[in-house]
């Protein structure tokens, strides 16, 4: 069951549009990020969400009621919705506990029920000790921290979060991927979660929703997106890709331009003779240096493609190699470091029907 | 899950009321501050172009004709226009030269020669003038005394109430100007590209003269515009040391026309010109200090080596404080003794000692006492409701609030296009008859220091909620408060300590107020530096010299609480 409905929202920046036609439906209790490139239109929609913005066209809905169209905008404040934001925009004049306590000052409660509630939410994200600093007195993990109590407190319908982990460092960022995942799972409030980086919607999210120029591209669960790309943008721009370009021939297998075939899975669709490409991830293709092991693999219906190694570099954890094929084409390669193969070296790069996955342009 | 709020919200806003509804309900406080500030800026132009191009018989340029065919007033004109090149070139090297020194070069006691500088800037220029007459008075002038007495002569060295002598006055209080300008274009200009020079063999006066200069050019020439447009428009300076010598300048001309009997229109017309020049010169220098090169200046500015100045260092030392004794010590001293001598020519000795002026400044003479408190309740009133109105009007510019909103920055800064005399040409035309009366009373003063004051009020309200990053307002907003709630809670409260100096620059410029103030005053709301004026015609050299320190003390007193705020302040010292 949506509870955020947006329709055909579109608003526009002096001419470009930020946000184009997009249609959206956000469950109720449901984690969703919306994942792009800077300018894709995320935080735009974002925006619209919270209603900092009024959209050109379109609308949308929260449990049926109309809260942004363009002719009606429901000011912020009176959404029940709670934002995170990349500067964490903690309040530098107040305590760690009078900023948390803000949002409850307009919900005309007792102030012990205040106090009761700032505790609580103060220990969930862990800063009960910190309560009376202040935000200058922090790390940038604390001020996202009370970002976040901040933010929950107030029990919002719905809570938005744009790109909160940008401004930490790699580490941290890491850390509190999992913390925002916890917290969701504890409060279950459904969420709105705008990044540019694959990892960090992939850990947080039930729904990835990937846009690129203010369209809605793919929406879909992470494994949906990685694994079934429906464009050769969202291949690209979730995770690493080979892309191959070629026709299809109409009988399950693809014809690539210099006559390499692939079979695929689930190509029935596709038109005789359209182009197509099919994308191929670097973790998905295995290395064979020995010749009849590399037949048995074609026997079980891989697709087996004959060529050299052109570089490697060492990861510790993985070795991503180039692999020079015969037609000119090159595949790259992400392999354990349990087998290690030198450049120059001939070699069988292996890949299964289901990880062959045709893409639009 | 939390209830849905939305469920007691209209649907879609398919009428216009429950369209309105949605609206911000602060909207009325925004609009109502811009709305404002427009009357208050359109108001009295309006009303001296109606009264300079209106009579009974209707649309008319003769009065435009009258002014500019009477060779007195196109004497005026030309006077002005000589004074204002010639403070503006004095100024300019005087302030380059100081600028230069304490950013380029080991200069010691920087600090103390920024705060002289700083000094200059915060003396009234009609104060300074009235010193100077009497330093350098023809008869009674102390540096006269001292020259008669040294040389022997019966000459006079000096004699101030001459054009000379007025250029030489104005241009001590005009060069902070351009001394604050440069020094912040000096600071900028990166060591690098004099490095650069320096790699190709230039030694460092060649590399001054080169680089450092020609980079600082824009800056001399906007500088230059400051000052001219500084002196245009002074009126305290040329009537105290220019009249006396019949002398006139375009604002001393103007404030002929309103005495007895009062051309009002001509005045008004009068007016016009000195209002179109200003707004080109401004136009000019937002040209000039725009233009691509200038800004190549800009940026952090990479490390500064400083000129070693060698045994130079004494003699530069000497011109310096030379220049500062000129603006600052001698006046100040003069004006010190004037205050607490029975007569001021002769030396402070036991016998010469009095507190008489100030008992008779601060509890005797009632024009005194009404003045003080009229021009502090004045101040402090105009510097409130002042700072609120820039308060509000920046936050609407900035935070862009409502379409055609970034339109008000013009009628915000309108009034650095309008000389204070013209301003009060106007709002005398305006606010002498139904259905706003308010002359006679203090408020139209009130009114002439709000619109006087809005610029400088609202360019520190502004680039204060600049450095306020947007998001912490959002993040108040969608936690449930309205903007204006925000506005009280969050972007005051870090905005303080900018806010501070808003309504103290406010309240320093107004209590200093002269030019606007003389035309507009009446018998009950007469304040400090029109009763200074007024005393001077009386010869009552004690209770000026007292008047003006109190203006001075009370500046002086306002800037320190400032700076002693600001270096306390928790959101500032904690970012």
């Amino acid at each position: 069951m949506a509870i955020v409905s947006i329709r055909e929202l579109s608003k526009k920046f002096t001419e470009t549009a930020a946000v184009d036609d997009l249609d959206l439906e956000i469950g109720d209790g449901e984690f969703v990020s919306l994942l792009g490139p800077s300018g894709c239109g995320k935080t735009t929609t974002l925006r619209l969400l919270a209603g900092f913005l009024q959209p050109d066209g379109g609308e949308i809905r929260v449990g049926g009621e109309v809260i942004s169209s363009p002719t009606m905008v429901v000011p912020p404040e009176r959404r029940n919705m709670s934002m995170i934001f990349q500067s964490y925009a903690v309040w530098p004049h107040m305590t760690v506990a009078q900023n948390v306590a803000y949002g409850l000052k307009f919900k005309k409660l007792a102030k012990q029920e205040i106090d009761a509630k700032v505790n609580k939410l103060l220990g969930v994200v862990h800063l009960a000790e910190l309560k009376d600093r202040y935000s200058a007195e922090l790390s940038g993990g604390q001020q996202q921290r009370v970002a976040l109590a901040r933010a929950l407190v107030v029990e919002p319908q719905i809570l938005l979060m744009d790109e909160p982990l940008s401004n930490l460092d790699a580490n941290l960022r890491e850390e509190m991927r999992f913390e925002i995942r916890r917290l969701h799972e504890e409060f279950k409030i459904t969420t709105v979660y705008v990044t540019h980086d694959q990892a960090e919607a992939m850990a947080t999210s039930d729904r990835i929703a990937v846009l690129d120029h203010g369209r809605l591209i793919q929406a879909g669960s992470p494994a949906e997106i990685f694994n079934r790309p429906k464009t050769r943008f969202v291949a690209e721009f979730v995770g690493k890709a080979n892309i191959l370009n070629g026709r299809w021939d109409g009988d399950g297998q693809l014809l690539l331009s210099d006559g390499i075939k692939i079979r695929l899975a689930g190509g029935d669709l596709l038109e005789r003779s359209s182009a197509v490409s099919v994308c191929l991830r670097p973790h998905n293709i295995a290395l064979i240096a020995d010749d009849a092991e590399a037949r048995a693999m074609a026997e079980r219906s891989y697709n087996v493609f004959p060529g050299t190694i052109g570089r490697s570099i060492y990861f510790g954890d993985a070795v991503d190699y180039t692999v020079d094929l015969a037609s000119g084409a090159s595949l790259r390669v992400i392999a354990p470091p349990s087998q290690r193969f030198s450049p120059g070296q001939t070699i069988y790069a292996a890949a299964h029907p289901d990880h062959c996955v045709v893409v639009r342009d | 899950m939390a209830v849905s709020q939305t469920g007691t919200l209209d649907r879609a806003g398919h009428t216009g009321r429950s369209a309105f509804r949605f609206k911000d309900p602060t909207l009325p406080v925004w609009l109502g501050a811009a709305l404002f500030l427009v009357f208050l800026m359109l108001f009295p132009l309006g009303a001296i172009f109606r009264a300079s191009l209106w009579d009974d018989a209707g649309l008319t340029f003769n009065k435009y004709l009258e002014v500019f065919t009477n060779e007195q007033f196109l004497k005026a004109i030309w006077n002005t226009l000589i004074i204002s090149i010639w403070v503006g070139v004095i100024a300019v090297i005087i302030g380059a030269l100081l600028a230069w020194l304490v950013t380029r070069t080991d200069l010691p006691w920087k600090k103390p020669i920024r705060a002289l500088v700083m000094a200059s800037f915060v003396t009234p220029p009609f104060l300074g003038a009235f010193a100077w007459t009497l330093l350098a008075g023809p008869n009674a002038g102390a540096l006269n005394k001292l020259y008669r007495f040294v040389t022997g002569s019966e000459e006079a060295l000096f004699n101030i109430f001459t054009m000379p002598g007025l250029i030489f006055v104005m241009a001590l209080y005009s060069f902070p100007y351009v001394f604050s300008m440069i020094a912040n274009v000096c600071e900028l200009i990166s060591s690098d590209l004099e490095d650069a020079a320096e790699i190709l063999g230039a030694n460092k006066w060649r590399i001054a003269w080169t680089v450092t200069f020609p980079l600082a050019m824009p800056a001399l020439i906007g500088g230059f515009i400051l000052a001219f447009l500084h002196s245009l428009s002074l009126f305290g300076a040329p009537a105290i040391l220019g009249l006396p010598a019949g002398l006139h300048t375009i604002t001393t001309q103007i404030w002929a026309l309103f005495q007895y009997p009062p051309r009002l229109d001509m005045a008004a017309a009068f007016s016009v010109p000195l209002l179109l020049a200003t707004m080109v010169l401004i136009a000019a220098q937002k040209k000039i200090l725009g233009r691509r090169g200038f800004s190549t200046v800009g940026g952090k500015g990479g490390q500064k080596r400083l000129i070693r100045l060698g045994w130079r260092r004494f003699p530069v030392l000497v011109i310096v404080f030379g220049i500062l004794s000129l603006s600052i010590f001698l006046p100040y001293w003069i004006l010190l003794k004037a205050a607490l001598s029975k007569a001021w020519a002769m030396p402070l000795t036991w016998d010469n000692f009095t507190l008489n002026n100030l008992s008779f400044a601060f509890f005797q003479y009632d024009d005194t006492k009404l003045a003080i408190y009229n021009t502090f309740k004045l101040g402090i009133l105009t510097a409130t409701l002042g700072t609120l109105l820039a308060t509000l009007i920046a936050y609407i510019t900035n935070r862009n609030l409502f379409r055609g909103a970034r339109y008000l920055t013009f009628f915000a800064l309108a009034p650095l296009v309008i000389p204070g005399i013209v301003l009060a040409v106007g709002l005398f035309i305006a606010y002498t008859r139904p259905p706003l009366m308010l002359y006679g009373t203090v408020w139209i003063l009130f009114v002439a220091y709000l619109t006087k004051e809005m610029p400088i009020g609202f360019s520190q309200a502004e680039s204060t909620f600049k450095s306020i990053h947007p998001e912490l307002e959002d993040a108040s907003r969608v936690i449930g408060a309205n903007r204006l709630t925000t506005l009280v809670d969050v972007t005051a409260p870090l905005a303080r300590s900018g806010l501070i100096a808003a309504w103290s620059f406010i309240f320093i410029g107004v209590i200093r107020e002269l030019s606007a103030s003389i035309l507009l005053f009446a018998p009950k709301s007469k304040v400090v530096s029109v009763v200074i004026f007024d005393l001077k015609e009386e010869g009552q050299v004690g209770v000026i010299a007292v008047l003006g320190i109190l203006l001075l003390v009370v500046s002086f007193a306002v800037i320190l609480t400032v700076q002693w705020f600001a270096g306390r302040d928790p959101v500032a010292t904690r970012e």
